[in-house]
């Protein structure tokens, strides 16, 4: 694949022309007047069918759980060749969102991506049908909450958060920050350690879902912080928050043997890093477009900036981070067309170069437009406060340098 | 109106049992493919017409005859949209994105000796596409092209077809054999009211043409676009083309740049000089 096909050009087209007229006018609203996105969420996904196309893929696939369930059906391997059409579809629209709200995209792909897909990943049916189809429909705002004033890149080692038994239920208790769409979720994926009175370094990691407004759950106030506006972030307190069984996904501890509660987020955030490439390719794409327009049209010392070659120089470094983004984006497609997943050290390795190239890209872009570049009503300003985030969430680039070297050094001592 | 018919004959006994009469509603819309208006491209010196070889996409006037067919059709509970156009080069590109948008086929006409076929040539051409797409309760087309502009091929072709023609119409509704019409005028709008088949001009602007869905843009690629010459349409290419031309562009050239305005300096009374110019335009 070295470009759109035409059906994913069609898409792209039709896709940007709705952002431009529907999503573009509230970018001031979502930016810096608190509006919350998950309206302008739905109605991007029912203009595209995508609502009615996440039901027909969540029927089928339950169809296909119960027959398995009833042994007459055969599970598949996890890792499948997928449509490369039906990957592009997910791509698109976190491109063409990036553009103009990047904070959009993390509202959305925390709902439906995070907590729904750990849902899907974890549950039972029954959990399956009470929670995921709404947050796969964005119907549901959905928040999966890991991280905590203590723990961040060390998330399972400093993790405070315990469930205690007590009878036929558990108590949950602690704090959680940082917490996308926490101030907006109606549905939370609560992951934390059960607490069995062993020591906290031997504690299972489990996982249950919460309903907004449930006694002892709070909500906070959306943060203040440096960019992604558009995208809600909060803090969760939870004081002895009892819930039954019906509420630990997969219904039974004994899902939750041996390491498979990290394995389980591990595989949640290499799904992560490879939508951050499609998330810096629209930053790309859009930082320099302007940044070209403004070469051509800004005129200083007689001639558009453009005509100077350190001007040059910007635009053709742009120019390099957006062929590698998207030689990237094409890459995650080919290779889940194929059936290949991508493995934790490549997601890593990929999320580490599109969060330094989106942020690089778009501080120049600010750079090239001078005063006005500083100034919000550019918006190349706020795409560079939005870009530094994407080095920051889903793993640091120093959690993901460690990661590509770490299975680099690992490779080196398996072949000798 | 048609009405299309279910049931048959009794399984049983063999006699005829009544048919369930189901309303339905067979639109055609005329849609031209042009180049796109974000990259133009250029006019060919020799012919002094606008160069069409490459990708071209669904002119947005179309869209809007497209979105109140595929409305009439909801509307009406059956029937299906089909779509006409000329194009070079059996280019499909525009006629894919209206398939997305629910049209269910295309009747596409494109032949070499089409080339400099001017307004009277193309309704000629689409007349005979219309009589190919089968029974039309109603046929629809834009009430000028955004890149010819003649606006004159809609009447040409009811002329041709023998059907009464309505322009600039902003609503149509359908009740029984007749359409209903609100047909825009510079003072606001007439009802009018057509018996069909009728062909009726669409204003850009009446309505909200519906983004494709993912699932139509993937349905587009597999609905059928038949795709004829002038020989199939029984057409001689004598008729159209730069042979059948009735016109002859004479000359282009480029439009007048639009003059600076008045810059009126604000020196406290900016707003008494303001006002004395709109009394001279007589707006106030």
């Amino acid at each position: 694949m070295y470009e759109w096909s035409e059906e994913q050009e069609m898409i792209r087209r039709a896709v940007r022309d709705f952002v431009d007229r529907e999503i573009r006018p509230h970018r001031e609203a979502l930016e810096f007047g608190d509006l919350p996105p998950y309206d302008l969420l739905r109605k991007l996904f029912s203009t595209f069918g995508m609502d009615a196309m996440q039901r027909d893929s969540f029927k089928r696939r339950i169809e296909r759980e119960r027959a398995i369930e009833a042994g007459d059906a055969v599970a598949e391997k996890a890792e499948g060749p997928r449509d490369a059409n039906s990957v592009a579809f997910t791509m698109i629209p976190i491109i063409e969102l990036c553009r103009v709200c990047p904070g959009m995209v993390t509202a959305m792909g925390v709902s439906m991506g995070l907590t729904g897909a750990a849902i899907m990943g974890k549950g039972t049916i029954a959990q399956k049908e009470r929670w995921a189809l709404d947050l796969l429909t964005m119907d549901k705002v959905g928040a999966w909450a890991i991280t905590e004033p203590n723990s961040g890149s060390d998330a399972f080692g400093s993790m405070m958060s315990t469930a205690r038994r007590d009878g036929d239920e558990f108590v949950l208790n602690g704090s959680k920050t940082f917490i996308t769409n926490g101030p907006h979720a109606d549905t939370i994926v609560f992951i934390c350690k059960l607490d069995e009175g062993n020591p906290p370094a031997e504690r299972k990691i489990v996982q249950f879902v919460l309903d907004s407004g449930m006694p002892g759950l709070e909500q906070s106030k959306p943060l203040r912080k440096m960019g992604i506006h558009s995208s809600p972030t909060g803090q969760l307190f939870l004081d002895d928050v009892r819930v039954g069984m019906d509420r630990l996904l997969g219904e039974s501890l004994d899902a939750y043997g041996g390491k498979s509660g990290r394995e389980a987020s591990k595989a949640t955030f290499s799904m992560e890093r490879a939508g951050v490439a499609a998330m810096a390719l629209g930053i790309v794409d859009r930082c320099m477009e302007l940044s070209i327009a403004y070469a051509n049209d800004r005129e200083q010392f007689g001639q558009p900036i453009g005509q100077f070659q350190l001007i040059q120089l910007k635009l053709a470094k742009m120019e390099v981070a957006r062929m590698n983004l998207q030689n990237l984006v094409f890459r995650h497609i080919e290779m889940s067309a194929a059936g290949v997943g991508m493995s934790f050290a490549e997601a890593s390795a990929a999320k580490l170069y599109a969060a330094q190239a989106a942020t690089e890209v778009a501080l120049e872009a600010v750079q090239l437009f001078g005063g006005n570049g500083y100034m919000a009503e550019y918006e190349v300003e706020q795409l560079a406060r939005d870009a530094k985030v994407l080095q920051i969430y889903a793993g640091t680039d120093e959690i993901q340098i460690s990661a590509v070297a770490r299975s680099l050094l690992a490779d080196q001592a398996g072949a000798t | 109106m048609s009405v299309a018919h279910t049931g048959g004959a009794c399984a049983v006994c063999y006699r005829a049992v009544a048919r369930d009469r189901i309303p339905s509603m067979n639109v055609v819309v005329c849609v031209k493919q042009i180049p796109d208006p974000a990259d133009p491209g250029s006019l060919d010196p020799q012919t002094k017409t606008l160069k069409r070889d490459g990708k071209l996409i669904l002119d947005e006037s179309d869209s809007y005859g497209v979105e109140m067919a595929l409305q009439l059709v909801d509307t009406a509970g059956g029937g299906e949209v089909t779509l006409v156009s000329m194009a070079p080069n059996n280019e499909v590109s525009g006629l894919r994105t209206a398939l997305a948008m629910g049209a269910a086929k295309a009747v596409l006409v494109s032949d070499d000796a089409l080339a400099g076929t001017d307004a009277l040539g193309t309704a000629k051409v689409l007349a005979k596409a219309i009589e190919r797409a089968g029974d039309a309760d109603l046929i629809l087309a834009a009430t000028e092209s955004s890149d010819g502009y003649t606006g004159t091929v809609p009447e040409q072709i009811a002329e041709l077809l023998n059907l009464p023609s309505v322009t600039f119409a902003k609503e149509i509704a359908i009740d029984g054999s007749t359409a209903k019409i609100q047909r825009q005028t510079e003072a606001g709008y007439d009802d009018v009211e057509s018996p069909l088949p009728a062909l009726v001009s669409v204003t850009a602007g009446v309505v909200e043409p519906r983004y494709p869905s993912f699932k139509g843009i993937m349905a587009a690629k597999s609905k059928p676009v038949d795709e004829v010459t002038l020989g199939d349409l029984g057409i001689d290419a004598g008729s159209v083309g730069w042979a059948g031309g009735g016109q002859e562009i004479v000359e282009v050239t480029a439009a007048e740049e639009r003059e600076a305005g008045t810059i009126v300096e604000d020196d406290g009374e900016g707003f008494n000089k303001i006002v004395d110019y709109l009394a001279e335009l007589k707006v106030i």
